[in-house]
């Protein structure tokens, strides 16, 4: 049964979700790459994403009888991302283990990223648009 | 916890490193001051930067999941404790009895890299708000 929004809108819309939230974390370290003994953070939610489409896709286990739990993350929509203290770094004297070249590299690939959902959610809605117009424009 | 955040960080990021830019002008421009309000010469300033959660509302701080977020605040203004430069000027009108001048002990090629190392902190931020803003745009052509 095909949903009208089906799962691809909903994973790109938790990916846009996920990288707002980094592009505040990323923000974040940027603004306090001098503040002494500050740790920087790291957020990672792609696993958890590909997790939930697994279990949304092929590899899912049925929920026969309602009293079942369904086995694993849940749907996209639970997706959590995952924040921690970035274990790959360098410390400098102060304890500052912010690299600011790495952050920037990393707030610029963020954005691609969103970017490329967005517009991934933008053909997808015009697919269903050329699709409810009969095919004509 | 929306675009704005990351706009108010990046934000806190540029204020602080305009802060010390001031500081570190003041330092450049008293490099020779003899006379202050608190009497004898001019003496360093430098700032302090902390890490302050970013929490919006009440239900972010009981939950602790303003921790990830952090502005940056300058908490403290710092007075440089060494010692004065003494001169030997008989001439000058704030030489002590024995001809000396005390001159404010600030080394000028520490002052140039403070003061390129907050240029690029800045511009870091620019750059990081930027991006934000951008992106917050992009949104906005879901859509179109």
């Amino acid at each position: 049964m095909a949903d009208l929004f089906d799962k691809t809108i909903s994973a790109l819309d938790t990916s846009i979700d996920m990288r707002r939230l980094r592009q505040n974390v990323i923000s974040s370290n940027i603004a306090n790459a001098e503040t002494p003994g500050y740790k920087a953070r790291k957020m990672d939610f792609e696993q958890a994403l590909s997790r939930a489409l697994d279990i949304e896709g092929k590899g899912r286990m049925h929920a026969s009888n309602k009293e079942h739990f369904l086995v694993g993350q849940g749907p996209i929509a639970n997706v959590t991302a995952d924040i921690y203290d970035n274990p790959d770094v360098n410390m400098s004297n102060d304890g500052n283990t912010v690299d600011l070249e790495k952050e920037m590299a990393d707030l610029a690939s963020n954005s691609v990223l969103y970017r490329a959902a967005i517009q991934l959610i933008n053909k997808k809605l015009a697919t269903m648009k050329y699709a409810a117009s009969d095919g004509m424009r | 916890m929306d675009f704005l955040t990351g706009m108010r960080v990046s934000s806190s990021g540029m204020a602080a490193n305009r802060m010390r830019m001031n500081t570190i002008s003041s330092n450049i421009a008293n490099i020779n001051t003899t006379r202050t309000p608190e009497g004898g010469p001019y003496r360093r300033k430098d700032i302090v930067f902390e890490a302050i959660p970013d929490a919006k509302n009440f239900g972010e701080i009981l939950t602790g999941s303003d921790k990830e977020i952090n502005r940056v605040q300058v908490t403290d203004v710092l007075v440089d404790r060494k010692a004065p430069l003494m001169k030997y000027e008989p001439d000058h009108p704030d030489a002590n009895a024995d001809g000396y001048v005390a001159y404010p002990n600030i080394n000028l090629m520490e002052e140039m890299t403070n003061m390129i190392q907050a240029t690029r902190a800045y511009e870091a931020n620019v750059s990081s708000m930027n991006a934000t803003k951008d992106m917050a745009l992009s949104a906005l052509e879901i859509g179109r």
